[in-house]
């Protein structure tokens, strides 16, 4: 791709849109199908369907509420799946950066919410997904008040390992990988930030405690078990490997030989 | 000049400017810490400084409760902050201090913002490093494992952290794993998915808020000892900038209807390297990392129309016009300049794609230099995300960029203690007016919402709890009702207009006048036209605007709307700051006031002063307040970066 | 509950216990063909028939390994039956469309079926061999009574294909749900894992292969 194609020819296209309506938790759900005439390439997938908001509307209709922010890849907001996949056909994208340049003229396009018991649709393709939060708020930290840090370059931290603990950092907190496991498992989100937090030194004090804690949460928000599908990398946006599964796993396995403070108890994200 | 309003006591203290802070700490009343739980305070928004705020206070012993719109308080638009955090380290030797980033961004700030708040600042800079190191930020380190630093938007020094191309990401997480600690400990409660509409003031005392659930679409009451608003910055004004979807005025806008003052609305920043706008749909655009310009060189074809494609352009046939223009800054002049100087090419007819409304971003020199494995090491994400924008690859083909709305200095006004005019309102991070003057240099506002959250309203709060007296106030009184009623009357009116125009054309509609005329350039004649025009679209806007109505409560299009209807009150008070201020500073460009080669000329005589006004209600004239700006420590110079 | 139970009883610890208790199987399959291929060793089956007694020889510590290898095998069972549920359980709203990126294997997506086949498959082989009373008289015969009719050989045949299925994601992934990773390593250990399957596969296949068509020859 080295010639300019950014605003090449118009090339307008029809798409049909088999789109999951919901009106709110616990209701029933349906497939509603809608046709847009004039699509252009050039278009984020969001902003197609903004297009579709904006014709609902001039048709007196409830326009498809979906979650996104940043519009940009990294606030983890955007939740679609597109034909099946999370995040959609391209790999290493969220569904906002997804662009329609990736689809032909006529196509038929199913989005869905994410899905799995932990995050409950709210309304059409938004679900809630604070149990991330709640998995966080068990154990996904370094206990560092504020005032209390040494100088910065006091604790040195090896390239290699700042670089690994950054990939695994990554994570934008999306969900993909839940939603794309065939478990429903949110393995890779909770391994992410164990690996992250356990790469460093200022990690290590809290390190197997912090694995077994998140587990527990991960395990009472319902997610499913982790059987090394794989699909979560697959589906991940940002490229979080399963390598940080297994250490996790192996931070879990060794705590069993520890002996290791009580857990925290109950948290309250309302 | 008139002697400054009492409103406006900065409460700066007094001393030299390296012992202020220190002084202030100790004189400011401090509160048993068996006495803290006693008070709550409630933080609006969970960006670097909301996160960081109700971290501190609940890692102090306040109980505290936390609001964002997202589902997720790590969604706060500070997450997609890219090139860095500014800090006094020093660590690479090349002659930094706090007295040197004091004076940059002073300077930077084109002598428009206090000059106490930005030596504190560059005070605390070191310490929000040293807390983020701690909470597990992963920086970039040199082999030895010590921190990396760059240069960065100009800087003469590296005093830049970073964390590749996602420092805001990596912070935000830091400062809100701190924060989920206490939600776990249960010190702070989180409510995520509420808006805030509206700051209940009781006996002249900010004492709670009424947000609206936006799941379930209730109302909800809170009440506290102090209200935080850390909602972030208003740049959606122009419909199309950098911002996340979600950013706001509406928090600060319904508290400056309370009372709270609002400073310098209209400086705001235009970043320079921006994707450019490629069609009518387009819902907003995505910063390209400023440290980009590091490896890169900005220019455009001598020739107009040049039909050759970039790559077959040579070097005699282009005009690498910021090294033109700025000999000795080069392409790493300020934003602001750079900016302008894009903006000066486009409109002069040698701007390149479609539109012509963008220029050159080249990496070819820095990857025959250094290699395409370099580049790719230092950039791979930036590449990668352009790459999926544009289609193109910008390891072969130079980058298309063009200046886009960023960050707004603008915000509510506030003392040296974060203070709002209101009382018990402080306000935190971007929303706030802020230490960047009128140009904020790049990598500075991470480091001010953290300062702000981290290092000074925990501080400065215990001024107002133990200062005043909070008698009891409860969600059932009758300030909270009206102010409930006040907000649900404003909705029902939305949802009952029953028109023809969506939301979103409104808002469009808005952010072309807002661009076209209180942009990059500014006319008083333009002005003038522009405040017009905001008010035929506002009355529009009631009467025509069409929002669908939802058997459930979540409604986006009537959050949307909700945002939109404060945007266009509070595009009129932009417009009006603008047109007072007929000086050119920092990103504030009056046309009237240039210099012969066509730079910002300031006025110092006329306006050293920072502009706060006073709402006297929506359709009616705002009242100017003027805090006069002194400075003892850096001369006021014109900037130059030849 | 304890700690401890807590943890085992937690996603992870199940998933650590379903690794340790799948390569403890696998370690016993290993010197159950081993044991085997005394029969193919040695045609006259006295190999085979020493090596029966030579296990016998050991009595009540004979008794005590088969009942360690059935709490095993119980313990395997009983957490593959509850992973399995309650992961299908922990998406009670499926997809309208679903596709997969490639990742999950026919080994991996079918891990719950082959391990079922090969239970009831194990049922069939306990009844066949160890819990018929005649078997312990004359260990060969019985072996090539059975492999020599074409049904039960048939059985043996898809019960091997089956092990081989479920090793072909099941090697690797105890690895991974034991925590031994590396980033090194791991290519290889991918290919180990199908380079297992395959031999055990082709292992056990052997024997029925060998009774039908080999033998009878
Ligand atoms: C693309 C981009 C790149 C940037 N890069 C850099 C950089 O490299 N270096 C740098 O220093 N700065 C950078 N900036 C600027 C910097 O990111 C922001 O100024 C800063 O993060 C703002 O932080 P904040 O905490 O004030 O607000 P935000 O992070 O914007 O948080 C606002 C919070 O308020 C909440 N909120 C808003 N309104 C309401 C309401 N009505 N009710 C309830 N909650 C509400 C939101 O939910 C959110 O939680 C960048 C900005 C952009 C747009
Ligand atoms: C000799 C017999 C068997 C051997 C050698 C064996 C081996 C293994 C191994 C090595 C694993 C991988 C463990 C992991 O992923 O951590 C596994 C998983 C599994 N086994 Fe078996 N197994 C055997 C019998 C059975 C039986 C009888 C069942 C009964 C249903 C079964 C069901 C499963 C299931 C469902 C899994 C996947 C569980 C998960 O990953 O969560 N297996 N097996
Ligand atoms: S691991 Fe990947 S898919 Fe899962 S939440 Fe993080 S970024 Fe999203
Ligand atoms: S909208 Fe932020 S990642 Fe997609």
């Amino acid at each position: 791709m080295s010639a300019p194609s950014h605003d090449a020819g118009s090339g307008r296209m029809r798409i049909t849109l088999k789109i999951w309506r919901q009106e709110g938790p616990n209701r029933p759900g349906k497939v509603e199908t809608h046709f847009l005439p004039d699509v252009s390439p050039h278009m984020s997938f969001l902003e197609m369907l903004d297009v579709l908001n904006e014709r609902l509307i001039a048709s007196g209709l409830d326009t498809v509420a979906f979650d996104h922010d940043c519009r940009e890849g990294i606030c983890g907001a955007c939740s679609l799946v597109i034909d099946g996949r999370a995040h959609g056909p391209e790999a290493l994208t969220t569904a906002c950066q997804l662009h329609m340049r990736h689809y032909s003229d006529g196509d038929t396009i199913h989005v869905e919410p994410f899905r799995a018991n932990a995050f409950p649709v709210l309304k059409d393709l938004m679900v809630d997904r604070s149990a991330f939060d709640r998995i966080i708020s068990a154990g996904g930290f370094v206990s560092s008040p504020t005032g209390s840090a040494p100088d910065g370059n006091a604790i040195l931290v090896p390239k290699p390992d700042a670089d690994r603990a950054m990939d695994a950092a990554a994570c934008i907190g999306c969900g993909a990988c839940a939603a794309a496991c065939p478990n429903a498992s949110a393995m890779l989100f909770v391994a992410a930030k164990v690996a992250h937090l356990a790469l460093l030194p200022q990690g290590q004090p809290e390190r197997e405690r912090r694995a077994l804690a998140m587990v527990h949460a991960m395990d009472e928000e319902g997610f499913g078990s982790c059987t090394n599908h794989f699909e979560c990398m697959a589906a991940c946006p940002k490229g979080i490997s399963v390598e940080s599964i297994a250490r996790m796993n192996r931070d879990f396995a060794l705590s069993f030989l520890k002996e290791a403070p009580d857990l925290p108890t109950g948290s309250s994200v309302g | 000049m008139s002697p400054t309003p009492p409103q406006l006591d900065s409460k700066c203290p007094s001393g030299p400017i390296s012992e202020r802070w220190d002084k202030h700490r100790f004189e400011l009343k401090l509160i048993n810490p068996a006495n803290r739980r006693k008070f709550h305070v409630l933080v609006v928004g969970t960006g670097l400084a909301g996160a960081s705020a109700a971290a501190s206070l609940a890692d102090l012993g306040y109980r505290v409760s936390v609001f964002c719109i997202q589902d997720s308080p790590r969604r706060a638009h500070s997450i997609a902050a890219q090139g860095g955090i500014n800090a006094a380290k020093n660590y690479p030797n090349d002659g930094d201090s706090v007295q040197r980033l004091f004076y940059d961004t002073v300077k930077g700030g084109d002598f428009r913002a206090r000059e106490s708040n930005v030596y504190r600042l560059a005070q605390i800079s070191n310490q929000i490093i040293d807390q983020c190191v701690a909470l597990g930020v992963p920086f970039a380190r040199e082999y030895g494992g010590g921190l990396a630093n760059r240069s960065f938007g100009g800087a003469q020094v590296s005093r830049t952290f970073y964390a590749r191309g996602q420092t805001g990401q990596q912070l935000l997480l830091g400062a809100y794993s701190a924060m989920m600690r206490q939600v776990g400990s249960g010190r702070i409660a989180l409510y995520a998915r509420r808006e805030m509409l509206d700051v209940v003031v009781i006996d002249g005392v900010a004492r709670g808020i009424v947000c609206r659930n936006l799941v379930t679409g209730a109302y909800e009451r809170s009440a506290g000892d102090a209200v935080l608003l850390c909602t972030g910055g208003y740049g959606n004004v122009f419909y199309l900038s950098t911002n996340a979807k979600a950013c706001n005025v509406t928090a600060v806008w319904r508290a400056h209807k309370r009372g709270a003052y609002f400073a310098n609305p209209c400086f705001t920043q235009i970043h320079p390297t921006c994707i450019p706008v490629s069609g009518s749909y387009q819902s907003k655009l995505t910063l390209m990392s400023e440290s980009l310009r590091n490896d890169a060189r900005v220019w455009v074809p001598k020739q107009k129309g040049e039909p050759r494609p970039p790559h077959n352009i040579p070097d005699e046939d282009r005009d690498y016009f910021l090294e033109r223009r700025y000999p000795s800054f080069g392409n790493l002049v300020p934003r602001d300049v750079a900016s302008r100087a894009a903006k000066e090419r486009c409109d002069a007819g040698f701007g390149v794609g479609t539109t012509g409304l963008a220029v050159y971003m080249d990496f070819r020199d820095a990857i025959r230099r250094d290699g395409e494995g370099a580049i790719r090491q230092k950039y791979g994400n930036l590449f990668q995300m352009y790459a999926k924008i544009t289609a193109d690859d910008p390891y072969h083909v130079p980058m298309r960029i063009y200046p886009a709305v960023h960050y707004t200095m603008g915000g509510l006004w506030v003392d040296y203690n974060l203070e709002s005019t209101v009382p018990g309102l402080f306000v935190l991070g971007e929303a706030n007016f802020s230490d960047h003057g009128a140009n904020r240099l790049g990598a500075s506002a991470l480091m001010q919402g953290l300062a702000d959250g981290f290092f000074i309203v925990p501080y400065t709060i215990g001024g107002h709890l133990a200062g005043r007296k909070l008698p009891a106030v409860s969600p059932t009184d009758k300030a909270f009702e009206d102010s409930e009623r006040s907000v649900r009357e404003r909705i029902d009116r939305i949802l009952s207009i029953g028109g023809k125009r969506t939301v979103d054309s409104f808002h469009r509609e808005l952010g072309k006048i807002m661009w076209d005329h209180c942009g990059m350039a500014r006319t008083g004649s333009g002005l003038a036209f522009a405040k017009q025009g905001i008010q035929a679209l506002r009355s529009e806007f009631w009467e025509n605007s069409r929002v669908p109505t939802s058997s459930a409560g979540l409604n986006q299009n009537l959050e949307h709307a909700g945002r939109v209807a404060d945007f266009l009150e509070f595009a009129e008070l932009m417009i009006d700051d603008a047109s007072q201020r007929s000086e050119s500073c920092g990103g504030h460009f009056r046309e009237e006031s240039q210099t012969d080669e066509g730079e910002a000329k300031r006025d110092d005589e006329r306006f050293s002063y920072v502009a706060a006004w006073q709402h006297e209600g929506v359709g009616k004239e705002s009242t100017l307040h003027r805090e006069p700006l002194a400075f003892e420590y850096v001369r006021p110079s014109q900037r130059s970066y030849k | 509950m304890s700690r401890f139970g807590k943890a085992l009883a937690s996603s992870v610890g199940k998933k650590i216990v379903m690794g340790l208790s799948g390569l403890m199987l696998l370690g016993f399959l290993v010197e159950h063909l081993h044991g085997n291929l005394k029969l193919i060793e040695d045609p006259s089956g006295a190999a085979f028939d020493d090596y029966v007694g030579f296990l016998k020889s050991f009595g009540p510590l004979l008794v005590l390994a088969e009942i360690g290898l059935g709490l095993l095998f119980s313990a395997h069972v009983y957490l593959a039956f509850r992973l399995t549920l309650e992961n299908i359980q922990a998406r009670k709203q499926r997809y309208v469309v679903r596709n997969n990126r490639g990742a999950s294997t026919v080994g991996s997506v079918s891990m719950f079926y082959t391990g079922a086949i090969i239970l009831g498959y194990l049922l069939k082989h306990l009844i066949d061999f160890r819990l018929d009373p005649r078997f312990f008289d004359a260990p060969h015969a019985a072996v090539q009574a059975k492999l020599s009719q074409p049904g039960h050989a048939a059985v043996y045949l898809l019960a091997a294909i089956v092990l081989g299925i479920h090793l072909s994601h099941g090697f690797r992934s105890a690895f991974q749900s034991l925590g031994l990773s590396h980033p090194r390593w791991n290519p290889l250990l991918e290919r180990l894992g199908k380079f297992v399957a395959f031999l055990f596969a082709v292992g056990f296949a052997a024997f029925p292969m060998y009774y039908l068509f080999i033998r009878e020859r």
